[in-house]
């Protein structure tokens, strides 16, 4: 019961965070509507959505303070859309910090800390509103100028408002009740979702289209003539549009769970095989060619089904672009800049590991971007530019790298500057300072400007983390900047990391990394078990003599006798042997770097890896390994026979 | 835009012998912290160093020029350096200076030199009464052949 109770919060959970990132996102548009009579209903719509739905998931789950504060800002929206208050700043200000307090509350909720404090918010956003009691509800309010209206209404199918029975005919079926419905068209979304326009005429109730909203309808009155968003919203807009009708949601360690039952699904196979080839003799050989397909077909789809979840691990740049706005936002507030967000290419798909890895790297770069990039408004007008800085967010994919790019059209890098400052850090200053060499300086872990806008865009996280951790990704930073023009940064990444599970063995005062793949079995072996022969040294497994190889002999490593020690069953050429270690310490799912210098390419060393401590991790290649001690010791590997 | 006629240098010492490198050449300098051997690999290569996301090979000069090991100490450094297609790290007993040098004032290697060691040996600067013997790192990198001490 509990468990049942747990996941159904971890999908309220989840679901909250959803709308938070609509509110935020959405928030963020709203501003250019401040002072207008009535803002983009566009907008408001999907905040009323969001609102909507957010309290309707909080009642299900009894949070009472976001189900008030969802409730008080849908009534300040409520009495904005209506033309009964002007949007202000103060206005959106008291919004951008009741969804701040909605994201604190959903966040000690799931943290099981004590409640927030949400009544000084509340009361904010009341004194913002007409008072209830002045506003008599919707139904009551005296019928607009024009009788008969024109209204176009967006409805947008989804599986979810299909289960629940809302589909197009139901739509049609509720204008009718409202107006007449005068046209009725599909529209192709950017997604290749299918949404329906209708245009009636009529006079819907304000109450019926709150409820509409949490049904997909989108309705807006065509006279209001709104201007169109601005770009960066269309094109967010058309990636949550992708999310939501195209996507699921999917817990990556629900994934991971998936990648290991792929794995034992793997080693079952072979064991199936193993015992499929001891009844050999006993199956008429047309009969044992159909089970040598099978098998064989079996095998492939295994490496298909695995490598497919590994694509499942793809998700949209979106995902960390979407948080750039909320963050530049701020920022611009605090140091008194103008700023605007270009995003393009954000349905470009990269690792989830690479998304959460490089959120910060890319929120330290936008932070250093607004901060010291951008110049003020008046020193813009000065230098003859727009007062509003650019900041453009670009990802694209080329072949099997993904590049990020985070430009602005600022001032550019003061060369003379950081040069200054890397001379006060006691760095060493290349004769010739290029891009390159102001990148490598500003990287350096000495390196700091102490500025106080750097109290808002340091935060505990200089370039040099943000170089180390593109680098540990596997991918590589550029920077392009051009004096009164701007400043660029480049981050170029893998398209999908070299993710493996392995297994983490010691042999002696060394660990390695073997991948799981490769490994059958992980046994204990007994050291009075081991025979030793001419040829070499065997084990019994599963009742057949193995022969085994010590990685302390292959790789002349010193070690401490042992009694018992654990021993990876591997193929080689299709039959076991075993690879002797000291222990087998743990599992772990690893990024493999190649170690492709000639200097350290070495047969049974796959690559390196590091495990979190700084230090490099050798990855074995058990099956070179295996060649390598038939070779040099003469080891014969033996069949298995029944 | 660089100065054709002199160029900066890295300067180290190996077993009492200083050698310069473009500092180009350097990606840059770390203090030595944990080098995994790396089994079979060539006689002078102490292991792999897993430096700034990056996994590098790491040379041992003093094993590289023929002489005995000495342990690491608090002036050992680790050269990283990057030829443009490689990546590789040189163990140095010290590595502590920068030094402009004159083109002018880098001599060819001496005719005694000789052998493999008068390849990876691009010249010899001068600086006051010190010997400076600059070094040709794609040579270097590129022979696995032994190099005597010069």
């Amino acid at each position: 019961m509990t468990d049942f109770l747990d996941t159904f919060l971890d999908d309220y959970f989840a679901e909250c965070d959803e709308h938070l990132t609509a509110v935020r996102r959405t928030l963020l548009a709203l501003e250019s509507s401040i002072g207008r009579s009535r803002p983009d209903p566009t907008i408001t719509e999907e905040l009323f959505r969001a609102f909507h739905s957010l309290k309707g998931i909080a009642g299900m789950v009894e949070h009472r303070e976001i189900e008030m504060l969802a409730h008080e800002m849908e009534t300040y929206l409520r009495a904005v859309r209506e033309g009964e208050v002007r949007l202000t700043t103060a206005g959106v200000d008291r919004l951008m910090d009741a969804a701040r307090l909605l994201e604190h509350s959903i966040a000690a909720r799931r943290q099981g800390e004590q409640p927030i404090d949400i009544e000084p918010a509340l009361a904010e956003l009341r004194q913002i509103s007409p008072d209830e009691e002045d506003s008599p509800p919707s139904s009551a309010l005296p019928a607009p100028d024009s009788p008969a209206a024109s209204w176009q209404c967006l409805f947008t199918p989804s599986p979810e408002l299909i289960a629940r029975g809302i589909n197009v005919d139901v739509v049609r079926a509720r204008l009718r009740e409202q107006g007449d419905i005068i046209s009725a068209l599909p529209v192709v979304g950017d997604g290749g979702a299918i949404a329906f326009r209708f245009v009636f005429e009529g006079n819907p109730e304000i109450a019926e289209r709150d409820a509409w909203v949490a049904d997909g309808m989108v309705c807006s009155k065509i006279d209001d003539a709104a201007p169109v968003a601005v770009s960066t919203v269309v094109g967010e807009r058309s990636a949550a549009t992708l999310s939501s009708a195209n996507h699921v949601r999917v817990d990556l360690a629900r994934l991971d769970d998936l990648m290991r039952m792929i794995g034992d699904l793997v080693i079952r196979r072979a064991r199936l095989g193993d015992a499929i080839a001891r009844v050999e003799s006993l199956v008429p050989s047309t009969d044992w060619r159909g089970i040598q397909e099978n098998m064989s077909a079996l095998e492939r789809q295994l490496r298909e089904l695995r490598e497919g979840v590994m694509r499942v691990r793809l998700v949209p740049v979106a995902e960390m672009f979407r948080r750039v706005p909320f963050v530049v936002r701020d920022l611009a507030r605090e140091t008194g800049k103008r700023v605007t967000v270009d995003v393009s290419g954000e349905a470009t798909e990269i690792d989830k590991f690479l998304v959460e890895r490089m959120l910060d790297p890319v929120l330290h770069v936008v932070r250093n971007a607004v901060s010291h990039g951008l110049e003020g408004v008046d020193e813009r007008i000065a230098a003859g530019k727009s007062p509003e800085g650019t900041l453009t967010l670009t990802a694209a994919a080329a072949g099997e790298m993904v590049t990020i790019q985070i430009a602005d059209d600022g001032r550019g890098i003061d060369t003379a500057r950081v040069i200054a400052r890397a001379r006060v850090a006691g760095l060493a200053i290349p004769a010739h300072v290029d891009e390159a060499a102001i990148l490598e300086l500003i990287s350096s872990p000495g390196f700091s400007t102490r500025d106080a806008s750097d109290r808002v865009s340091g935060r505990g996280f200089g370039m040099a983390v943000v170089r180390t951790r593109v680098q540990e990704l596997g991918g590589a930073i550029s920077l392009a900047s051009t004096p009164g023009q701007g400043t660029r940064f480049t981050f170029d990444l893998p398209l999908t990391l070299a993710i493996t599970d392995a297994l983490i063995a010691r042999v002696g005062g060394e660990t390695f990394a073997v991948p799981q793949a490769s490994v059958r079995e992980v046994i204990e072996i007994n050291t009075g078990g081991i025979h030793a022969l001419e040829t070499g040294e065997l084990i019994q497994y599963r009742g057949a003599p193995v022969p085994i190889v010590r990685l302390s002999d292959a790789l002349a490593i010193p070690v401490r006798p042992a009694t018992r020690l654990h021993a990876f069953i591997v193929n080689a050429a299709g039959a076991p042997i075993a690879l002797v270690v000291d222990r087998v310490v743990g599992q772990r799912e690893i990024v493999v770097r190649t170690t492709s210098d000639p200097l350290i390419r070495v047969d049974g060393i796959a690559g390196a890896t590091d495990l979190g401590d700084g230090r490099a991790v050798l990855i074995l290649d058990v099956a070179a390994l295996a060649r390598q001690a038939r070779r040099t010791r003469g080891i014969v590997p033996v069949r298995e026979t029944a | 835009m660089t100065d054709q006629r002199s160029d900066q240098y890295i300067l180290f010492t190996v077993a009492g012998t200083t050698y310069g490198l473009p500092s180009s050449q350097i990606a840059h300098v770390d203090l030595v912290e944990d080098i995994t051997h790396v089994p079979n690999a060539a006689p002078f290569v102490d292991g792999v160093v897993f430096s700034r996301g990056q996994i590098v090979p790491a040379i041992n000069m003093r094993a590289r020029f023929g002489f005995e090991r000495a342990p690491i100490d608090l002036r050992t450094r680790f050269l990283v350096t990057n030829t443009g297609n490689r990546v590789v790290g040189l163990l140095v007993d010290s590595c502590r200076e920068f030094l402009k040098i004159d083109a002018a004032s880098i001599h060819p290697p001496v005719d005694a030199l000789g052998g493999a060691a008068g390849s990876s040996v691009s010249g010899i600067a001068t600086s006051g009464d010190r010997m400076i013997v600059i070094l040709n790192l794609n040579q270097l990198l590129a022979s696995q052949d032994p190099i005597l001490a010069a």
